[in-house]
């Protein structure tokens, strides 16, 4: 509402009233990788495997599920290893009371039922969003949580 | 408000706000003839003065130098510009002002600068003039302080709006040649009974402009009122309810771009290098930029730029900052009040001997309360939008503080003012937030280095990391009664970081002795005004140790405050109001307790009752009765919409509000871990209005949220015998 | 490319099946009424209907619209401007407080009362408590809800 307020705030502003200041500095470190209306530059082929699919379809997931070993859980549970774990098994994750108490152990066929619609398989679940319809998505994003894992 | 003398109006126009702008409206070659170019655009478009236009086809627009972030103003402020100027309602457009010094709020200068100063009105004038020029040489042009207004609106538009319908009589009554007295306006028309003669305003617009601008334009009493006092229909509602309306996130350049940005988590820490490898590959990626403070990347669409941020890697310095945490703060808190003991600490009010009186008192009851930083979470996260090339430089956002905008855009690109021009758009919520410049700071720093138009978006995350927090506070009291029950004597000392200095004093509660001290406390996070200031803190804290107090004194909280009130019938018929609407001695049902709290601010007097019932696992609030007198109040139906604002506002901050700090970072950072009230959870709200003084108006924006915890914690004592000192809730175990 | 359903109309974009229907939405098509609040689904914000069914944009990936019809807070009014009963609703009982989350709101309400023409206060408070608004507008939407399924007297209008 008022900056001024500030006990530094005011010497501030009137500072800068009155006697000007230097323009902001040059950034540190610039990097163009292009501009704009060049195409993206292909560092790589577009793959169409599986688990190139399964990786850019994760990042739909990755805004609420990290994926990395030991990574931190977000607003959902970190995923790495997910496979063969009993739901629920995240640590200091807090699951619903749904999810946690489920018994369900998450086969490939279990996540993929689940992804395909949370709210339905595990009604109470606090998985808001990120259902996904179509099959060969789910299983190659499946395959990429699997691959990602076995490292 | 004063009295209007008539060096106050023209001379320079060195009254407060609007009066500068009306004061020089017609003088040739004043600094209005510069306005006019930039506001009446049209054909046949006169500049009456800088508050009101009338264009050819009668309409009128008022210029309102104020934002719309939900509080309706726009539509009130317009409501009392027309109801001066007796101008048709269903013809009256509304402008926001351009981000110009001519339109800056000397009201909030003042009443910051220099609170509570008693100024012999022949003197006003002066006054008010030297906080203009410092309202002026600050750039303020701010909304904020819930003073829309009683500031601007009372003194600035109803003026401009009764000033502009004399200049129109005026001139009707030259070219008509018949007495002014003679002429009435209505519905934007001028008539003349006697004659029958009528015409709109549109007709005399051109020669009011040449009229002498009157000295003490007289406004009306409210038995005449035809629009203030009436629940008008909010203009920008229709807009807001189809997707229509434009908020600063919406802007849309051609050939914009987009960035995403991370700032080093630990406030004060630089990043020293980072690495970009994956960042450069990923789709979209346009370039990669480590400004020093935070990182920006920059894509064809935020989500890109968003994902190409997750991956760069960024390594930091070491600060002093990086050893703090949650414990670590309020130890500090706690040892500065130690310190301070009885004698030190600054003195913000003092009256007879609290030492004495305190150790004489018959019942003696000490209390700590405390409370964390609090964040924003404004709806829409933190967004600029900036393009900067050949020497010129725009900005669109939304903002609080348009003209601190364009001064900052214009300070950090190096670029002369007059080049640099800045676009207001709806806030999808302020409260204080927007009312800093770092978000334009950091989105003129992109533009300079990419020279196209970029749109920066900060993530929830970032938005709720890098906020400007409401401060975290402890607050020591210590009170004495005597035999019979009745308050002798009130300390306390709290730590300090912010203002507004009357919040911690209770000046309406008569106490014969009584002794307010602060001690600040340095945070190296970032913190600034949270919707109440600092009233968000010690409305809690006082009005929980009154309850405390009466409780000591076997009293119930409403019949303590009333003897405390008992010289002030103003402030004692808010308080019976509520009591009243609440059924106050009505039984409730077991597990169930009412609390109520009583804080005057920003010009409004509040009190609130809650009713809570603590039958399950954690509190539910019900229902919540607030009365409110906030002089008068212009648009009825705005007021009350903020008064339920404000109870949910303070409702999620009392439940779950808690931001905290750990290796010197805060720890939350979307809604699964700051929680906001959701509509399962909110009480009905039942509001009534007392119109206490239609000469001295107050806020609505903020007086409604200062009272709503502790009587949330208030009940809660009275329903279970806990007494809750620290918030939030959510913290407390109640099974 | 990819051709969307959106409000009736075919759309084509040319974006990675992972993007979400919210950026789609605003950036490629321009359409900006639908809005960012946080980007993992718990505001709500965002909501638009696929098929007829909320969700949260954000979080869905524009994959999931193939064949599908996607309408946001634009699609609601007739063409000539008219609002729905739900919109109406909301201008009479002076809703919207800064307008941000409304959109959202709206859109989980149309949806509600399509499935439900006559929801009780806990089906009312269960559908929307996806919807966040810090403006604190909940008391209005809930009697809005109730109007716009004719089951509340309108607010007078001084």
């Amino acid at each position: 509402m008022r900056a001024v307020l500030r006990a530094s705030a005011p010497i501030l502003v009137i500072a800068l009233a009155a006697c000007g200041t230097d323009p902001a500095p040059e950034p540190t470190e610039q990097i163009i990788v292009r501009e704009p209306g060049a195409a993206t530059v292909p560092v790589v082929e577009a793959e169409d495997s599986l688990l190139a699919v399964g990786k850019a379809a994760f990042n739909t997931c990755i805004a609420c599920h990290g994926i990395e070993k030991g990574g931190a859980n977000k607003v959902g549970p970190n995923l790495y290893g997910i496979i063969g774990q009993a739901a629920g098994a995240a640590e200091g994750f807090s699951y619903s009371e749904a999810l946690a108490s489920s018994g369900i152990t998450w086969t490939k066929e279990e996540l993929d039922s689940y992804i395909a619609n949370p709210a339905a398989k595990v009604p109470g679940t606090t998985m808001m969003a990120g259902a996904i319809t179509d099959a060969g998505r789910r299983e190659a994003i499946i395959a990429y949580i699997d691959a990602v894992s076995a490292n | 408000m004063g009295k209007w003398t008539r060096r106050a109006f023209i001379g320079a126009g060195v009254a407060a706000g609007g009066a500068l702008v009306v004061g020089i409206a017609v003088r040739p070659g004043n600094p209005i003839d510069r306005l006019s170019p930039l506001v009446a655009k049209g054909e046949g478009e006169k500049l009456i003065n800088a508050w009101v236009k009338i264009d050819a086809d009668n309409i009128v627009t008022a210029i309102v130098p104020h934002v719309e972030m939900g509080q309706g103003i726009f539509t009130s402020l317009a409501q009392m510009l027309a109801d001066e100027l007796d101008a048709d309602w269903s013809k009256v457009r509304i402008l926001e002002a351009p981000a110009d010094a001519k339109y800056s709020s000397s009201h909030i200068g003042r009443e910051f600068l220099a609170p509570n100063l008693e100024v012999p009105e022949i003197l006003e004038p002066t006054v008010s003039g030297s906080f203009l020029s410092l309202a002026t040489a600050m750039t303020l042009q701010i909304t904020g302080g819930s003073f829309s207004i009683r500031g601007t609106g009372q003194r600035a538009m109803r003026t401009a709006g009764a000033a502009a319908r004399e200049m129109l009589v005026a001139a009707a009554a030259k070219e008509w040649n018949v007495p002014a007295g003679e002429l009435r306006t209505e519905n934007s028309m001028i008539l003349h009974d006697k004659s029958s003669k009528s015409a709109t305003f549109a007709n005399f617009a051109a020669a009011a402009a040449e009229q002498s601008l009157p000295a003490k334009p007289k406004l009306k009493s409210p038995k005449d009122y035809k629009l203030m006092g009436k629940a008008i229909a909010r203009t920008d509602i229709p807009e807001k309810s189809n997707g229509s309306a434009i908020f600063g996130i919406d802007a849309d350049l051609p050939g914009m771009k987009y960035a995403a940005v991370k700032a080093a988590p630990v406030v004060g820490a630089t990043i020293e290098a980072i690495d970009a490898a994956a960042a450069k590959t990923m789709p979209g990626v346009l370039q990669i930029l480590n400004m020093g403070d935070f990182v920006a990347v920059v894509a064809d669409g935020y989500w890109q730029a968003e994902q190409a941020l997750a991956t760069v890697q960024a390594t930091y310095s070491k600060t002093e900052g990086d050893e703090l945490d949650q414990d670590a703060l309020f130890t500090r808190y706690a040892t500065m009040l130690d310190e301070a003991g009885e004698t030190d600490g600054d003195v913000e009010t003092e009256e007879g001997d609290v030492g004495k009186a305190f150790a004489s008192a018959a019942t003696k009851v000490e209390a700590e309360y405390k409370v964390p930083f609090l964040a924003h979470a404004t709806m829409e996260p933190m967004n600029c939008t900036a393009w900067v090339r050949d020497g010129k430089c725009d900005v669109w956002s939304g903002t609080q503080s348009p003209l601190m905008a364009r001064k900052a855009a214009a300070e950090t690109t190096g670029i002369d003012i007059d080049n640099v021009a800045y676009h207001n758009a709806y806030l999808g919520g302020g409260f204080g937030r927007r009312s800093e410049m770092d978000v334009i700071i950091m989105s003129t720093r992109i533009a300079m280095a990419t020279k196209y138009p970029v749109k920066m978006i900060w993530s929830r995350e970032e938005d709720t990391m890098q906020d400007h927090y409401r401060p975290s506070a402890t607050s020591r009291f210590q009170g004495g009664l005597d035999k019979d029950g009745k308050a002798v004597s009130w300390s306390n000392i709290h730590t300090h970081l912010f203002d507004p200095q009357e919040a911690p004093t209770v000046p309406y509660y008569n106490i014969a002795n009584h002794k307010i001290r602060k001690i600040d406390v340095p945070t190296h996070l970032r913190f600034g005004p949270w919707r109440s200031v600092d009233h968000s803190q010690h409305g809690y804290f006082i009005e929980s140790f009154v309850d405390e107090m009466a409780h000591a004194a076997g009293k119930d909280g409403y019949a303590f405050r009333r003897e405390l009130l008992a010289g002030s019938p103003r402030h004692l018929k808010v308080l019976d109001t509520a009591a009243k609407m609440s059924g106050w001695d009505n039984p409730l049902p077991e597990g169930h307790g009412r609390g109520i709290a009583f804080v005057p601010s920003f010009g409004t007097i509040v009190a609130e009752v809650a009713e809570v019932d603590m039958t399950g696992k954690k509190p539910k609030v019900t229902k919540v009765y607030v009365a409110a007198d906030p002089g008068f109040a212009v648009n009825p139906d705005g007021f009350a919409a903020q008064m339920e604002s404000s109870v949910a506002y303070g409702l999620t901050a009392a439940l779950y509000g808690e931001i905290s700090v750990k290796d010197g970072a805060v720890q939350q950072s979307n809604f699964h871990d700051y929680p906001i009230l959701r509509i399962n959870e909110m009480p009905d709200v039942v509001v009534e209005i007392i119109n206490g003084d239609h000469k001295r108006l107050g806020g609505a924006g903020e007086p409604g949220l200062p009272p709503l915890a502790p009587a949330v914690t208030n009940a809660i004592f009275a329903a279970t015998g806990n007494r809750v000192r620290e918030l939030p809730l959510s913290k407390v175990n109640f099974a | 490319m990819i051709t969307l359903n959106v409000n009736g109309q075919a759309k084509e974009v040319d974006v990675d099946p992972a993007t979400p229907i919210l950026w789609v939405v605003r950036e490629n098509l321009k359409m900006t009424g639908t809005k960012f609040g946080c980007g993992v689904a718990l505001c709500g914000a965002c909501t638009v209907h696929v098929d007829g069914k909320p969700v949260r944009s954000c979080s869905t990936p524009v994959s999931e619209a193939d064949g599908k019809a996607i309408t946001t807070i634009e699609g609601l009014a007739e063409e000539d401007g008219t609002f729905s009963k739900v919109q109406q609703a909301w201008v009479d009982e002076q809703v919207a407080q800064c307008g941000y989350c409304q959109s959202g709101q709206i859109m989980t309400a149309t949806a509600l009362l399509k499935n439900n023409p006559n929801p009780s206060d806990e089906q009312i408070d269960a559908a929307m408590a996806g919807n966040i608004c810090r403006c604190g507008t909940y008391v209005r939407i809930r009697k809005a809800i109730k109007v716009a399924a004719g089951n509340a007297t309108e607010t007078q209008e001084a």
